[in-house]
């Protein structure tokens, strides 16, 4: 009886460590958005991005805050926070989805994996559908995620003013670096 | 004829005026916070309980705002490219204040270790509900008060 109890439990300690190994996270991913125009280029950085990614199903999670984006200009962060995407109505931005091709990628195995990754994307209160392909690099119990994708503004209803349109691209290019550590249930 | 120059001196010092103030205004940097004087003082834990009882009401108050928050350091976390963040709270708690800490003052906070009391000031730019993270109030461009 004994012996039955000492193998069901260590049983459960297997099956329970397996299962959190399944989900890596990071809180501090990076996301960078650039937008060349002829005037000048619009171009930020964000260090405390939150992603999960469930390596079982390939399910596949970002929540960034707006307001989290810096600018090397102040004026540049006031006008993106203020005019651009209402941060102060639409705080949070979002991606819901999923790896695609997630059976091809060995998360046990070191090396880089190509990663089609699919799903929804939220914006200004806008959610859109995106579809990208980036990497996947497995190295000492870690994963690097990495993707570049571009969107318009005018898809999640972000206004360019009339004054300065000529001088504003529409097409925004997202580039996220994130490091995944596993998540320790 | 006096006249005439007084009022054409007016328009060059005020084009002048104009123009400078406008490169400049295009120019200026974002504020470094360590220059800053916080306009709210709180515990970490008064923070987090403000937002996880109302995320709206708790944005409308605090975000944007440049915040001073006393709290135990559970973790000092480094990425892989050196930036620090702090994070804040009680150690039995999922909940936290993360301060991503500015890396132009990392000099300053060098000797924080785990489990040091401090007070950190940080740009509130919001709140990360999450149930299997647990869930974070973040501060950016953070600097230690003294």
């Amino acid at each position: 009886m004994k012996k039955l109890f000492v193998i069901i439990a260590a049983g459960l300690v297997t099956t329970s460590s397996l299962v959190a190994q399944d989900k890596y996270f990071t809180k501090s991913g990076r996301i960078n958005f650039m937008s060349k125009a002829t005037l000048e280029n619009i171009d930020a950085n964000h260090k405390s991005v939150t992603c999960v990614l469930d390596t079982k199903t390939g399910n596949m999670q970002f929540a960034v805050l707006m307001k989290g984006f810096e600018f090397e200009k102040a004026l540049m962060q006031e006008h993106f926070n203020e005019n651009y995407v209402e941060s102060h109505k639409y705080p949070k931005a979002e991606f819901r989805g999923q790896v695609v091709n997630n059976p091809e990628i060995n998360y046990t195995k070191e090396g880089i994996y190509p990663a089609k990754v699919k799903g929804t994307l939220t914006i200004h209160g806008e959610t859109r559908e995106v579809e990208t392909t980036g990497n996947v690099v497995v190295k000492s119990g870690k994963l690097q995620a990495a993707a570049e994708f571009t969107i318009l503004l005018s898809d999640y209803k972000i206004e360019i003013p009339k004054v300065v349109k000529d001088n504003i691209s529409n097409t925004v290019r997202i580039t996220i670096d994130c490091s995944l550590e596993p998540l320790k249930g | 004829m006096k006249k005439k120059r007084i009022v054409l001196g007016f328009f060059v010092v005020a084009i002048i005026g104009g123009a400078w103030f406008g490169y400049s205004e295009y120019n200026r940097k974002v504020r470094d916070l360590a220059n800053v004087r916080a306009q709210v003082t709180m515990q970490a834990n008064e923070l987090i309980a403000a937002f996880e009882q109302n995320e709206v009401t708790a944005n409308a108050k605090y975000l944007d705002k440049i915040i001073a928050v006393k709290g135990i350091v559970k973790k000092v976390e480094e990425d892989e490219r050196g930036y620090i963040s702090f994070i804040l709270g009680d150690e039995g708690s999922m909940s936290s204040v993360r301060c991503s800490m500015d890396s132009v003052h990392v000099k300053d906070i060098v000797h924080v270790k785990d489990g040091a009391d401090v007070t950190i000031k940080g740009a509130c730019t919001g709140f990360n509900a999450d149930e299997l993270l647990g869930s974070d109030v973040i501060l950016n461009r953070c600097v230690i008060e003294d």
